[in-house]
């Protein structure tokens, strides 16, 4: 396919058998120069907190324990996100590779890829991959073990914390952080869970040297990122794309030519209008704690057919069967948007009563528990804001 | 000790405390639901939310630890206007139940809703509906609309009995609590879910709908179902006990009780077998008298007799007082040796959280009161024996129903010459007694007891009897006692004639001609201080709300 925005090619491209040979060559380097390339690429986390790799491999690396765990988090279930299956798919090798990086560096000696039930299909792939994977590493000398486990099929168990519960085989229901697992995860041990593309990133960093991978990108948000772009689009897919572009060119490339909104980061994301399209950079946006950013990579493109009413009650919908019902504010609050905008939209309640509603997506942002309810006012604003008229008539 | 900033106040904490923690320590209460001091830390509420500055966002105060130099504001505004949303949150779904539930009065959310919230709803949408009326087990209904998902009863089972019959189900505001399937949930404590529950999602099924909270007066006392000594709380209306409820003591049973122990030691004080008034045989028939008859009586039959023909036995469910008076008077007045008690012991009853194999709550203490043979004096056992045989010819028993343990012994009883019986309620030997003496139970009289680690606890009166005087000896007041009305338990209820059983020793003794000197309970424990060394010096403002561990010399331990 043409695209006529920078190409990369970084986290699919030039895949060969030689995958492993070169993992050996950087697993005989020195953890604290693996660490240092890591930290100084600027990478941060695919999954949706953007949290610095090399850092999170470090904290986890400093933790004083004789059981740590890597953990691949292949949940992939934000509504609009369908890069990690793909990456599994076709590159296996560079997310195992990955894993062992982080094991050497961190001191573990077991991984798991937590894998989302709905990929079954990969299973039997991911076996095989494994076996020769250990067979190698076996060889080698390399004490690294990486199994399976399959997800147990809620959204919420894509969170690290929901994940690691649901591993304990308890309900899958968020931690009180921090602790945060690089101290106290898998079995209350030192854990690094990275997103699938996360993984493969930073053996690619290793690959190509941070100066290279930062050459990709701009500043706060280093090299390139797998996209699902979705929606009203002539060409529906899986894109390698450079930080730093406009969502205007980027609409330019993927628009139907009547986009009226883009939906950044899926259903916990923020909806874009076409008057902000120029100004709205694709990227990180802000510090190492933001709990909320759209950084899974779903590109959602919605031309003016389409009902943003619909959309945002549909994504409220998903939030409200999600949400794991722990905490307070998100229990209920989700349910209370989707009943406050229907309430409107029948004309049971004034306009005015969209703005209590916004307040009360606020107040859910400070006082949630984790992510889930944290991001609900992401899209719920951004849409109520901007597509006001449309939420009442 | 390190220090952090709470609202302005400088406050140490312990390294590894939590800010709620060590607010409390301060006295200051940090709003909370899903909190608790013996459970894990689930964090799920987000009430306690505090500001804490150089932090980016809100923190819960029950899962951040304090450390040196922190500065947190529980009272900002930051702080309220989360709080005030966090209880807008709740109560937008909580159905408006509270003039029918048991939780009214004593519930968190009613108060921080009265304290926290705006008093009015922005929120007017059709409440979530959810099953009302769900039998978790035998001692506890569920009701999911009230539920608030603390997640408190959960914990409370997988971490205090490690029984874990509860979980969570479903998601989002689905959420529900149920038992795991094929489980009830019927533990020996499952029961204490209905105090901590925040709301009145868990209630008691032997309490809902007795009684309004404020109706009844709450008197501290301690339970007398076993030698763990549980604080708890008796709950009175009208004279009537409605429930008992654990009161806190970190160094005996922490927030608990044991279902036994809440459910069936206080239905037998208001049983319609309780003896109310002195009876005397007479022509096979029992027949009132006063107590002055009765004291008089008892003294004459028991004068022609030799000493080493009466024998004793006290009770290990009555006081120390009751039994060092008891010990005296048999001792020093009728100088019989044979004094003894009979212990209730229940190998493998025992569990290692609360409940003792020892079933009397006073055990000890009946032993330290002096409570034994004399040397040369016969033991329980020799002392059965000799009622069988006939060589011991009259007998007081206080509240030990001997004739129900054999028919042997039953027709051994009938054949004494004097059989003085002091009981609270009627049995089978009351019914072969010459003189019956009506005993208070442990919720009509001030004492101590002595629980299995040694540990010195009052008991005080809840119900009031004829004799119990008001105001010396402290009878705890309800809001309704205060200020009168038809409920006031001091005007329409049922008092029973009944003493406590040092007092009807100590009448038997002047009887003998030998007035004792004590117009209280405490009179009396302050005077076994003088001569026992485990109760030295104590009297009943050191023994307090939580109880004195007793200082026992090695050979008392042994
Ligand atoms: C509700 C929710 C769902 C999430 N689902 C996923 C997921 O499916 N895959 C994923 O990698 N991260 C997911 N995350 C983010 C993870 O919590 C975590 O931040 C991530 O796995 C860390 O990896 P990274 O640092 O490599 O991005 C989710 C977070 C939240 C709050
Ligand atoms: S924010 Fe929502 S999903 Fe997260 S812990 Fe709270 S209820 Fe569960
Ligand atoms: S039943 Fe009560 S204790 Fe249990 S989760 Fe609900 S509110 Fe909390
Ligand atoms: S453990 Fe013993 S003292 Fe405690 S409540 Fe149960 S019976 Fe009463």
């Amino acid at each position: 396919m043409k695209l006529s925005l920078k190409k990369v090619d970084l986290i699919l491209g030039s895949y060969s058998n030689e995958e492993y040979k070169i993992l050996f060559e950087m697993l005989s380097r020195n953890s604290d120069e693996i660490l240092k390339d890591l930290i100084e690429s600027g990478l941060k986390g695919r999954g949706g907190a953007g949290f610095p790799t090399g850092l999170k491999w470090k904290l986890c690396a400093e933790a004083v324990s004789d059981d740590k765990y890597i953990i691949c988090n292949a949940d992939e279930g934000e509504p609009g996100t369908f890069k990690d299956r793909e990456i599994l798919d076709r590159v296996p090798k560079r997310v195992l590779a990955g894993m062992a990086l982080a094991a050497k560096v961190t001191g573990a000696a077991k991984g798991y890829i937590y894998l989302r039930a709905e990929y079954s299909f990969l299973v039997n792939k991911l076996q095989k991959e494994l076996e020769e994977f250990h067979k190698i590493l076996k060889s080698n000398n390399i004490k690294f073990n990486v199994e399976i486990f399959m997800g147990c099929g809620a959204y919420i168990c894509g969170e690290e914390t929901a994940l690691l519960q649901s591993m304990e085989g308890k309900r899958g229901e968020p931690r009180n952080k921090p602790p945060f697992p690089t101290t106290t995860g898998y079995l209350g041990k030192p854990t690094v869970v990275n997103n699938v593309e996360t993984l493969v990133s930073a053996f690619m960093v290793c690959r190509i040297g941070p100066e290279e991978f930062k050459k990709l990108g701009i500043q706060g948000s280093s090299g390139s990122k797998l996209f699902s772009v979705s929606g009203d689009t002539p060409k529906p897919g899986i894109y390698d794309l450079e930080f730093g572009l406009s969502l205007a060119e980027f609409v330019d490339e993927f628009g139907d030519g009547d986009t009226k909104a883009v939906q950044v980061g899926g259903a916990s994301g923020f909806c874009v209008p076409r008057k902000k399209f120029n100004e709205t950079t694709i990227g990180y946006r802000g510090g190492l704690t933001g709990d909320s950013l759209p950084t899974g990579g779903s590109m959602m493109l919605f031309n003016s057919s389409r009902s943003m009413y619909n959309i945002l009650r549909n994504y409220l919908d998903f939030f409200a069967e999600e949400s794991c019902g722990q905490c307070t504010p998100c229990r209920i609050g989700c349910q209370q948007l989707k009943n406050g905008i229907e309430a409107v939209k029948k004309g049971e309640k004034d306009p005015e009563y969209l703005n209590q509603l916004l307040k009360l997506s606020d107040t859910m942002k400070i006082t949630s528990k984790c992510g889930l309810g944290q991001s609900v006012a992401n899209s719920f604003s951004s849409i109520v804001t901007n597509f006001t008229e449309e939420m009442i008539y | 000790m390190p220090k952090f900033t709470l609202d302005g106040n400088e406050i140490e904490f312990k390294p590894g405390e939590t800010i709620i923690e060590a607010a409390k320590k301060v006295g200051v209460d940090i709003p909370h639901f899903c909190w608790h001091p013996s459970l894990s830390v689930s964090g799920n509420c987000r009430v306690c939310l505090v500001e804490i500055e150089k932090m980016p966002k809100l923190a819960i105060a029950c899962s951040t630890t304090a450390s040196e130099g922190m500065v947190v504001h529980s009272q900002s505004e930051k702080t309220l206007s989360a709080r005030n949303a966090v209880m807008e949150f709740l109560l937008i779904n909580h159905p408006l139940d509270c003039p029918i539930c048991d939780e009214a009065g004593e519930c968190k959310l009613q108060d921080y809703a009265y304290q926290h919230s705006k008093g009015e709803s922005r929120f007017t949408e059709e409440k979530v509906h959810k099953d009302k009326r769900v039998p978790l087990g035998p001692n506890v209904m569920f009701d999911g609309e009230r539920c608030i998902s603390c997640s408190r009863c959960i914990r409370f089972a997988d971490e205090i009995t490690k029984t874990g019959e509860l979980t969570f189900v479903q998601r989002g505001d689905r959420v529900t609590i149920v038992t795991f399937p094929g489980k009830e949930f019927d533990n020996a404590y499952s029961l204490n879910v209905t105090d901590i529950c925040p709301v009145g999602a868990l209630t008691n099924r032997d309490f809902r709908f007795k009684a309004r909270v404020w109706d009844m007066s709450a008197t501290k006392t301690i339970c007398s179902g076993c030698a763990r000594g549980c604080n708890i709380e008796v709950w009175v209306r009208n004279n009537e006990i409605l429930r008992l409820t654990p009161s806190q003591n970190d160094a005996v049973n922490s927030f608990w009780m044991c279902d036994y122990g809440r459910l069936e030691t206080f239905k037998q004080v208001h049983s319609n077998e309780r003896i109310n008034g002195v009876y005397m045989k007479r022509e096979g028939q029992d027949v009132k008298v006063s107590w002055d008859e009765a004291y008089a009586n008892a003294a004459s039959e028991l004068k022609h007799l030799n000493k080493d023909q009466i024998a004793v036995i006290a009770s290990a469910s009555s006081t120390c007082e009751d039994n060092f008076m008891l010990a005296k008077f048999a001792k020093s007045v009728l100088s019989t040796k044979h004094v003894d008690y009979i212990p209730h012991v229940v190998p493998g009853s025992g569990d290692d959280l609360l409940i003792r194999e020892d079933k009397s709550p006073n055990a000890f203490g009946t032993e330290l009161a002096g409570v034994h043979p004399a040397a040369g004096g016969l033991n329980r056992d020799a002392i059965l024996d000799g009622v069988k045989k006939g060589t011991i010819k009259a007998l007081i028993v206080v509240d030990e129903d001997l004739a129900a343990m054999s028919p042997e012994m039953e027709t051994a009883l009938a054949k004494l010459d004097v059989l003085i019986a002091v009981s609270t309620h009627h049995n089978r030997t009351t019914a072969l007694a010459n003189i019956i003496f009506p005993s208070a139970t442990y919720a009509e009289k001030n004492g101590t007891w002595v629980n299995f680690q040694g540990r010195i606890q009052r008991i005080r009166p809840a119900v009031t009897t004829l004799e119990a005087d008001r105001t010396l000896d402290n009878l705890a007041q309800s809001r309704l006692d205060k200020f009168g009305t038809e409920y006031d338990r001091w005007g329409r209820s049922v008092k029973l004639d009944a003493r406590p059983v040092w007092k009807i020793f100590a009448g038997l003794s002047t009887a003998f001609g030998n007035k004792m000197k004590y117009t209280t309970a405490e009179d009396v424990l302050i005077d076994m201080g003088k001569s026992i060394d485990a109760f030295k010096k104590l009297d009943y403002e050191k023994i307090g709300e939580q109880g004195v561990q007793l200082e026992l010399s090695a050979k008392v331990k042994a």
